[in-house]
């Protein structure tokens, strides 16, 4: 019964894209769009198998990866510890927070040419931006989790015999687990688009120059074929996380 | 008004001055052309506010990115509850949001453009679509936690199916819904700057990023700083504006937890 509901869920969930692709496809067959502006869809996936066995693209996707992982791995480390630290520690939280007020909403977009003029057009300014972008929402999820843990853990862990000094990683840190999880899996998504935005203002490699090199020779094709990789590649990245969560998770009362 | 409440409105005040401050005794040890000092560059801004023309661009981003926010809520906040309120269009939409979510909105830019030019129309359409998902998504799980007995006594009551939606879902998940317009309208400013960076035609980012080009660092971080106020300000504006909305809903969770 439950599998019957699950494959039905899938069926339902499949026909959207798969009209999506159909329209896409009626769109080219019947004139409405000339093939120059809208290549049918056969055509970009052929492309994009052709492009994902070559090197060159290879190396592209690899410079990707790279910037996206060190910048969203510098945002987990510095989002958990200072929200850790600003939950716990009155005298933090009052620094941290209205700074984090001010910072928050900024669009952090505008300070890449800064970051630009700072530290070179090489990896350094972009893993920066994809780090300040992705480190705010894992901070405030961190700081909410380790806030809302239930003072009656925390007592009943001391009086188990829990040191202080342990109460932070034996207690806090994973009851804010699933809320740090959550923030982790908004901030690679954000990591993904801001990855690709920084690599098309100015690169040389990377999946978003390959983007803005089709675009500026007018190769529709190839315009389409890093934009498929971006979001294949956050799906797998998210399909991860959500193997990792349910690894650390395990045991959790529904979550 | 206590001292608490005014040590709360002042602090991010505070914390602007600090971030300028740092950002002062920075440039002043780096030293480099580059990088000016906090002081040149707020000394740069009156001569952009007062440029007729740049001023008139940045009014035609706002104008924009409104547009594009507002069409984006009313579209996301009903698809959003109907999704959270049945399992069948959830499970339907869901896939297709999934796809959609890692594709950075403005990088659809230079396609569009192909389609519908360098306009307006294609801005405020990657504006539109860049917002969409998070209200969507925040509206989805709103309408997915409002509590079922609510809605069977309405449907007791001789509510109809629209009724309940309105009355009951809506205002039920609005904390949630307003979360999620929140994040949109961040978001809006970024797909802003990066659809005018990438369609140099007009606008704020267009400003900003001829300015690099140019080599005009006061303009460049006197652009910084203005795109960053509209931020902090904007957001305050729409925080206000959802306190008093939602007044009803459990105060924010500042209180930190202590285990001394």
């Amino acid at each position: 019964m439950n599998a019957r509901v699950v494959s039905t869920d899938i069926v339902l969930g499949i026909l959207p894209i798969a009209l999506l692709v159909a329209l896409w496809q009626a769109l080219v067959t019947f004139g409405y769009a000339p093939v120059s502006l809208l290549p049918p869809p056969g055509l970009v996936f052929a492309r994009l198998a052709q492009q994902l066995v070559s090197s060159g693209y290879l190396h592209d996707i690899a410079a990707t990866l790279f910037r996206l992982f060190a910048g969203f791995g510098i945002a987990v480390i510095l989002g958990v510890t200072i929200g850790l630290a600003a939950a716990v520690s009155p005298g933090i939280n009052a620094v941290v927070r209205p700074v984090v007020r001010v910072l928050a909403p900024l669009p952090k977009v505008a300070l890449y040419p800064a970051m630009l003029l700072l530290l070179g057009f090489d990896h350094a300014s972009k893993i920066t931006l994809v780090a300040a972008d992705a480190l705010f929402p894992i901070l405030l999820s961190t700081y909410y989790g380790a806030s809302m843990v239930e003072q009656k853990l925390i007592w009943s862990a001391m009086a188990a015999g829990t040191p202080r000094s342990q109460v932070l990683f034996k207690v806090v840190l994973p009851a804010a687990l699933p809320s740090i999880l959550t923030g982790c899996r908004i901030g690679l998504v954000i990591s993904c688009i801001v990855v690709f935005l920084a690599e098309m203002i100015t690169s040389s490699d990377g999946l978003g120059h390959v983007l803005v090199a089709a675009a500026r020779t007018f190769q529709t094709v190839d315009m389409f074929v890093p934009l498929i990789t971006i979001s294949l590649l956050g799906l797998i990245l998210n399909g991860l996380l959500h193997g990792l969560r349910t690894y650390l998770l395990r045991g959790f009362p529904e979550v | 008004m206590s001292a608490s409440l005014i040590g709360r409105r002042l602090s991010p005040l505070l914390a602007c001055i600090g971030l300028l401050c740092i950002w002062q005794a920075a440039a002043l040890v780096l030293k480099t052309d580059s990088f000016p000092t906090a002081l040149e560059a707020i000394r740069a801004i009156p001569s952009i506010l007062g440029d007729h023309e740049a001023l008139l661009n940045i009014l035609d981003s706002l104008r924009r990115m409104v547009i594009g926010l507002v069409l984006a809520a009313l579209v996301s906040i009903p698809l959003g509850l109907m999704m959270g309120r049945s399992r069948a269009i959830a499970s339907f939409f869901n896939p297709l949001l999934m796809v959609v979510y890692p594709v950075p909105k403005a990088a659809l830019m230079p396609v569009i453009m192909l389609w519908l030019g360098v306009g307006d129309v294609s801005k405020t359409l990657v504006i539109f679509l860049g917002v969409s998902i998070p209200i969507i998504y925040h509206s989805f799980q709103g309408a997915k936690a409002v509590e079922e007995k609510m809605l069977w006594s309405g449907a007791a009551m001789g509510l109809s199916a629209p009724q309940r939606m309105f009355r009951i879902v809506l205002p039920a998940a609005l904390p949630e819904i307003l979360t999620g317009c929140r994040t949109g309208l961040v978001l809006a400013l970024i797909t802003m700057v990066t659809s005018e960076m990438i369609a140099r035609q007009n606008g704020a980012g267009n400003i900003l990023f001829n300015a690099l080009d140019m080599a005009q660092y006061e303009t460049v971080f006197a652009m910084i700083i203005i795109i960053g106020a509209m931020g902090i300000v904007l957001d305050a504006a729409f925080e206000k504006l959802r306190a008093r909305l939602v007044r009803w809903s459990e105060p924010d969770v500042d209180i930190p937890v202590s285990f001394s």
